[in-house]
């Protein structure tokens, strides 16, 4: 049983400072994504908790134990590497049993461990063979195996799969989700595709730049994001933002009103923002509804006939270019203008400073 | 004609191989077939008769069968300096690409210099002297690794590159120690540069002359190249005796050669390491 307790961690290379202080709790049996744009520190954090970078500041408990100074091979993890990391020059049986050879673990002991690991993951077929010889995928595979077969408390996977193609990381993906039932330890995924986060996570973890944005369920993250980073990050295809003034305000309805939007009413929480406030509204693509008497008026530009759903391309009087998904198959004019009411429920707005307008304002 | 045009750099280049390689070494293998008087004339001619075995037993029986201590010699000299060349000339290789630190830099600029500046024999001699190791085989064996060092290191760095960085990180995960992320992984990954290594370094201990010589004096320590001496003289030479002794000494790296000729080119074709 181990869960894992990260206490404003910090890492920095000499002057730079990669890490800025993150916090985090992972609970035993969770399955945790880390999720960022490329370069925010995914992987140092996840290298971090692993044992392979040194923690500049803070403390890391894996269960009961500070971590910190702990060598990787006490830690009680397994790491899944990007590039699959195989020892070239082993079978697949040796690959799978050469951390099981250096804990001395019995020669039947261990052949059993690898057979099972083998079993899971259906690639019995494949022991006698060394990594050269096998597709992107079983090298995968091989890898997990490895994992598997130290039976370790935390499996740590570093972009697993954004080395194979389209379909086979579909697959891997299930397999991933079904090993987490089967096993039922900890699991630490770092990626940068969001699809695999929403798919995969019970609890995302958004990075950007070395600090936590946001930390919470998948649904959570995509209705009630925190900030116009994670609102902007999380869900495919992206939110459409909108720079908007509050006119007026009565109690928790506010009137707002842009550029490109007409004036409209929303719900805000008390004392959340005071007339002459600049917001930005956030709309889902989906909650874009076509309607004769909407807040918002565009020009059709591209469209995308999917068939079950169609992607429209919106001019919007500033210049903004917003998407719509249309549900069916709508026959549409490029050039002709488009009227369109959004579901009021589901805007999301932000404050100057690109947080979520949700809590009350202290009143100044 | 279009087929002399398409060829007859080739054939230049095979016919100046043929002069350069192969002339030389007919000349010794036939002048270890001649008689004394023969040899002595010291010309490209077929031999007058088959000297070779009485040849070979007077070379192998002078001096109280020298050449037989000088083939043990050498063997053990070569055997110990290229096994100790390949272990520490891939471990500093491995350390060195592997951990930046500030004395990365001086380091690079010792195995440069170890390479490019040539060893000053009488304060070499002054050392050994010093460490009670001079005309010795142990120590003439540690010369030998000192000087073959650098050019191994550099090998090995350069192949080690290509190696990635995350092999290490998977073993030390696995719970790899760092003797057994260095013999368990890096090393047996290292094997086409290692027959390189072994081919290049070998060959070159076992002809080496001029170290046994300043370093190794006496009969009794003789390498084989020393042997040659023994049948030079200001004098007089006994050419046959000369050759036949040069054929015999050239065996040893012949084979080499042509064992682990294949391996070479297969490691290298092979590319290797990509997992
Ligand atoms: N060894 C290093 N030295 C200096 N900077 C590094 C080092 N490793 C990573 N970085 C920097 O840390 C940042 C985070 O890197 P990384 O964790 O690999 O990002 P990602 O989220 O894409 O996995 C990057 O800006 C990178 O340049
Ligand atoms: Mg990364």
């Amino acid at each position: 049983m181990a869960g894992l307790e990260l206490k404003s961690l910090y890492k920095s290379y000499g002057e730079v400072e990669v890490i800025k202080g993150v916090d985090l709790s992972v609970d035993h049996g969770e399955f945790v994504v880390f999720v960022g744009p490329s370069g925010c520190g995914k992987s140092t954090l996840l290298r971090m908790i692993a044992g392979l970078e040194e923690i500049t500041g803070g403390e890391l408990w894996i269960g009961d134990t500070l971590c910190n100074a702990v060598e990787p091979r006490d830690r009680g993890i397994a790491m899944v590497f990007q590039s699959y990391a195989l020892y070239p020059h082993m079978t697949v049986y040796e690959n799978m049993g050469f951390g099981l050879k250096l804990a001395k673990t019995p020669k039947d002991v261990r052949d059993a461990k690898i057979r099972e690991a083998a079993r899971i993951l259906q690639m019995e077929n494949l022991l006698e063979r060394k990594p050269g010889q096998l597709s992107g995928g079983q090298r995968q595979r091989v890898a997990i195996g490895r994992a598997i077969v130290r039976k370790p408390e935390v499996f740590l996977f570093d972009e697993p799969l954004s080395n194979l193609d389209a379909a086979l990381r579909v697959d891997m993906r299930m397999e991933l989700s079904k090993l987490h039932d089967e096993l039922g330890s900890t699991m630490i995924y770092v990626t940068h595709d969001q699809v695999e986060a929403m798919t995969l996570a019970d609890k995302i973890v958004v990075l950007n730049g070395g600090v936590v944005q946001q930390v919470g369920s998948p649904i959570e993250l995509y209705q009630r994001p925190a900030n116009l980073f994670v609102a902007g990050f999380i869900g495919s295809p992206k939110m459409n933002f909108a720079p908007v003034n509050v006119d007026r305000v009565e109690g928790t309805s506010v009137t707002i009103s842009g550029k490109d939007i007409a004036a409209m009413t929303l719900e805000i929480p008390l004392n959340a923002v005071q007339a002459g406030d600049v917001l930005t509204i956030g709309v889902r693509p989906h909650d874009l509804v076509p309607s004769p008497s909407g807040a918002i008026v565009g020009r059709i530009g591209l469209i995308e006939r999917l068939g079950n759903e169609t992607n429209v391309n919106i001019e919007l009087p500033s210049g903004a270019s917003w998407l719509a998904v249309l549900d069916g198959d709508q026959a549409l004019q490029r050039g002709a203008s488009l009227i369109m009411n959004l579901d009021r429920a589901k805007i999301a707005v932000f404050d100057a400073g690109g947080q979520a307008v949700t809590a009350e304002k202290p009143l100044a | 004609m279009s087929f002399i045009r398409k060829y007859w750099l080739s054939a230049v280049a095979i016919l100046v191989s043929v002069v350069v390689f192969l002339v030389p070494f007919a000349f010794i293998v036939l002048t270890a077939f001649k008689d004394p008087k023969q040899a002595s004339l010291l010309d490209f001619s077929w031999p007058q008769g088959n000297y070779l075995w009485g040849n070979i037993v007077e070379v192998v029986t002078t001096r109280n069968w020298m050449l037989v201590t000088a083939f043990v010699n050498s063997s053990i000299l070569t055997v110990a300096s290229v096994a100790l060349l390949v272990i520490f000339g891939a471990m500093v290789g491995f350390v060195l690409q592997r951990r930046k630190t500030r004395l990365n830099g001086l380091i690079e600029f010792l195995i440069l210099a170890g390479l490019m500046i040539p060893p000053a024999v009488v304060p070499t001699i002054w050392l050994l002297q010093g460490i009670q190791l001079f005309g010795r085989l142990h120590g003439l064996i540690l010369i030998e690794v000192a000087y073959g060092l650098p050019f191994t290191i550099l090998l090995y760095r350069a192949f080690i590159s290509t190696i990635p960085r995350e092999l290490d990180e998977a073993a030390i995960i696995d719970g790899a120690r760092p003797f057994d992320v260095f013999f368990k992984v890096i090393l047996p990954l290292l094997w086409p540069v290692t027959v390189t290594n072994i081919v290049v370094q070998s060959v070159a201990i076992f002809n080496d002359f001029t170290n046994p010589l300043y370093y190794l004096p006496g009969n009794a320590n003789a390498t084989v190249q020393l042997t040659l001496y023994n049948f030079q003289s200001q004098f007089n030479t006994s050419y046959n005796l000369l050759f036949t002794n040069i054929v015999l000494i050239t065996i040893p790296p012949l084979i080499v050669f042509l064992f682990f000729n294949r391996q070479i080119v297969a490691g290298m074709t092979a590319g290797a390491v990509k997992g």
